[in-house]
C-alpha cells in the first residue's frame, strides 16, 4: 500500500506536465507574453484584451508567432534580445509583418488553404500601397487600419470591421474626415452620399448583402477608384443587362470618344438613386438635355422625347390599373388575380427601364405598349369588378324594398281575411 | 262598394303574387350564381397541369417556359441532358423573374445578374437563397406536364 502511494507521489509532477501540455494549444502560446502585458498600464495592456477574440489566437498563435521574441522569458530585455524579435511595427513595416506568412502559400494552406496569398501584391498596386511604398506616407490605410489589430475577425463574423455591413464605416474612418483627408484633395463625402443611395439603403438599411459596399466597386487590398474605361465592366457585373445593352447603344461610341465614363455620365458614383421618368425625355431637367438639344444635328432629342411618352404612358397605364384594383378591393371585391396579372406590367418597366440604355425608341415602345395593353386589361377587369360591386349593391336594396311591399301586403291581406 | 272591395283585393293578391316572385327571385338568384364556377380558378394551388406539352418545350428554342403556379411564377426547364425541372420563377433576391441561360446552363436574373444552378442553388450574384423546386409529373402518352409542390 506504501509503496503504491510512493509510486503516485513520484509520478505526480510528470501527471501535471501532461495536463499542462495538453492545455497549451487551448491556451495559445501568446499566454507567457499576455501574464506580463495583462498586468501593465492601460497601452500596453489594450492586447491581452482584445486578443480573446482574434481569429489568428483562435487559430493557436501567440504573440511570438507575429511579435518575435521569446514568450517564456520573465524580463523584457530578454525578450527584446531574442533572435528574431520584432516588437510593434512602424505603419510602413505593417504590411510585410502581415505578408510575412499572409504572402507564403505553403505556411497559409496548412491554416486556411482557400484564403488567397496575393494581398501584398495587390496592395501594392492600390493607391494607399503606392502612396506608402513610393512616397513613404505612413498615414494612409495599412492592413490593421481596415482590420483592426489584435481582434482581427474573419470578414464574414458580423462583429469584423471589414464585414460587408461594417465596410462603409471602416473606410469613412478615414475618407470622411476632412481634416484627415486635407492634404489629398479627394471628396470627402462618399460615405454621406452613399449611404443615401440605392445600394447603401440596400446595404445598410435593407441588410441586402448581396448590395455592393465600397469594395465592390473599388477592390479591396488593391484599392482604386475604377477608371473611365473600367466603370461600365463594374456597373456590368450585377447589372449585366443594362450593360450589354449599353455596348450596343450608339453612346457606347460617342461616350469614349469624348472620355465620358460610362454610367457614372448620367446615374453619379456615390449618390445612385432609384432612376426617375423625368430623366429621359426633353424636359430642363431631364439628363439627355445636357448633350441634346432640338435640331443639333442628332437624332438624340427626338429619340429621348419618343422614349420618355413610351414609358410615361407605361406608367399611366400601371398608375391607372394599380387605383382601379386597390378600389375595387376596398370594395370588398377579389382581386388576387388581377394584382398577380399586375407581374407582367412590373416586368414591362423593369424591361423598359434596361432597355432604355439601347437609346431606340422603337424598342422601348414595342415593350411599353404590350406592358401598356396588360395594365388596361386589368383596368378592364377592376372596372367590372367595381360594376359588380355596384350591381350587387343595388340588387340587396331592389330585394329589400320587394321583401317590404310582401309584408306590408301580407299585412293587408291578413286583415281582410279577418274582416270576412 | 263591392267593385271597389274587388278592386282593392284585386291589387293586394296581384302584389302579395308579385311579391313572392320577387323574393324567391332575389333568394334564388344568389344560389344560382353560386353554382355556375367563377371565370378564373382557385388562387391557392399545390399543384397545375401545364398550358403546354413536353413537345411545345422541347420544340422551344430557349428550352424553358415561365408558367403560373397559383399566385406565383414557374419556370419549367428541359435541361442538356434531356430531363424536365420546374422550379420557382421568382427570384430570392428582389422578386424579378428568371429565366433559363442554355449557353451558360444556368438559370439566370437579369435584374442583378443572380445565377441559379438547374438545382435552383443560388451560386453568384446577390440571391440570398436556393429557387424552389417543384415535383414534375409527365404523363408519357399525352404529353402533359403537371408541376406539383415538393422536391422534384
Amino acid at each position: 500500500m506504501n509503496r503504491r502511494i510512493s509510486i503516485m507521489r513520484r509520478l505526480r509532477p510528470a501527471v501535471m506536465l501532461a495536463v499542462i501540455m495538453a492545455l497549451m494549444p487551448a491556451i495559445g502560446r501568446g499566454d507567457g507574453c499576455l501574464d506580463c502585458h495583462a498586468t501593465w498600464e492601460e497601452g500596453a495592456k489594450a492586447p491581452s484584451k482584445l486578443i480573446k477574440f482574434d481569429v489568428h489566437f483562435k487559430a493557436g498563435l501567440g504573440c511570438s508567432d507575429c511579435h518575435g521574441g521569446n514568450p517564456n522569458a520573465d524580463d523584457m530585455d530578454v525578450v527584446r534580445k531574442t533572435k528574431g524579435f520584432k516588437g510593434v511595427p512602424k505603419p510602413a513595416e505593417i504590411p510585410q509583418f502581415c505578408a510575412s506568412c499572409h504572402s507564403d502559400p505553403v505556411y497559409m494552406v496548412k491554416h486556411n488553404p482557400s484564403l488567397p496569398t496575393d494581398q501584398l501584391e495587390k496592395y501594392k498596386t492600390s493607391v494607399h500601397g503606392m502612396r506608402l511604398f513610393e512616397k513613404g506616407d505612413g498615414k494612409v490605410a495599412n492592413c490593421v487600419s481596415c482590420h483592426s489589430v489584435h481582434n482581427i475577425e474573419s470578414p464574414l463574423t458580423p462583429t469584423s470591421t471589414v464585414n460587408i455591413q461594417n465596410v462603409p464605416k471602416t473606410c469613412a474612418k478615414c475618407h470622411a474626415d476632412t481634416s484627415y483627408m486635407k492634404e489629398y484633395g479627394i471628396p470627402t463625402n462618399q460615405y454621406e452620399e452613399y449611404q443615401k443611395s440605392v445600394h447603401g439603403i440596400a446595404l445598410l438599411v435593407n441588410k441586402d448583402n448581396g448590395a455592393p459596399a465600397c469594395n465592390s466597386c473599388h477592390g479591396n487590398h488593391g484599392a482604386t477608384p475604377p477608371g473611365v474605361t473600367s466603370l461600365g465592366a463594374v456597373c456590368g457585373l450585377c447589372h449585366a443587362l443594362v450593360a450589354d445593352n449599353f455596348a450596343k447603344s450608339p453612346h457606347k461610341k460617342a461616350f469614349d470618344e469624348a472620355g465620358f465614363p460610362e454610367c457614372e455620365t448620367c446615374h453619379s458614383n456615390h449618390f445612385v438613386q432609384k432612376p426617375q421618368l423625368n430623366w429621359v425625355g426633353t424636359s430642363d431637367s431631364s439628363l439627355c438635355v445636357r448633350c441634346h438639344a432640338a435640331n443639333d444635328g442628332t437624332r438624340g432629342f427626338a429619340v429621348a422625347d419618343s422614349i420618355h411618352m413610351a414609358l410615361s404612358h407605361l406608367n399611366n397605364a400601371y398608375n391607372r390599373a394599380v387605383g382601379e384594383i386597390d378600389q375595387a378591393d376596398q370594395k370588398g371585391m377579389m382581386v388576387t388575380d388581377e394584382r398577380f396579372a399586375l407581374n407582367d406590367v412590373k416586368q414591362a418597366i423593369i424591361q423598359g427601364a434596361n432597355e432604355v440604355h439601347f437609346f431606340d425608341a422603337t424598342v422601348v415602345t414595342k415593350t411599353a405598349q404590350d406592358g401598356s395593353a396588360a395594365a388596361d386589361k386589368i383596368y378592364n377587369s377592376g372596372q367590372k369588378k367595381i360594376s359588380d360591386y355596384y350591381f350587387r349593391r343595388k340588387g340587396l336594396g331592389i330585394a329589400t324594398l320587394l321583401i317590404t311591399i310582401l309584408v306590408i301586403a301580407l299585412y293587408f291581406k291578413i286583415r281582410t281575411l279577418e274582416k270576412n | 262598394m263591392d267593385n271597389a272591395n274587388q278592386d282593392r283585393r284585386g291589387f293586394l293578391n296581384w302584389l302579395i303574387g308579385g311579391g313572392v316572385i320577387a323574393f324567391l327571385g332575389s333568394v334564388l338568384y344568389p344560389v344560382v350564381k353560386y353554382m355556375v364556377p367563377p371565370a378564373s380558378g382557385e388562387a391557392n394551388v399545390s399543384q397545375v397541369k401545364l398550358p403546354f406539352k413536353l413537345k411545345d418545350l422541347q420544340e422551344d428554342e430557349k428550352h424553358f417556359r415561365i408558367f403560373k403556379f397559383g399566385r406565383t411564377l414557374g419556370i419549367v426547364i428541359l435541361t442538356p441532358d434531356n430531363q424536365i425541372r420546374a422550379l420557382s420563377a421568382v427570384c430570392t433576391h428582389l422578386d424579378c423573374t428568371v429565366q433559363y441561360r442554355k449557353d451558360l446552363g444556368l438559370i439566370w436574373c437579369a435584374c442583378h445578374n443572380g445565377k441559379y444552378d438547374l438545382e435552383g442553388r443560388n451560386i453568384s450574384g446577390p440571391p440570398p437563397r436556393p429557387l424552389k423546386q417543384y415535383a414534375v409529373h409527365i404523363n408519357k402518352t399525352t404529353g402533359e406536364i403537371i408541376v406539383a409542390e415538393g422536391q422534384g
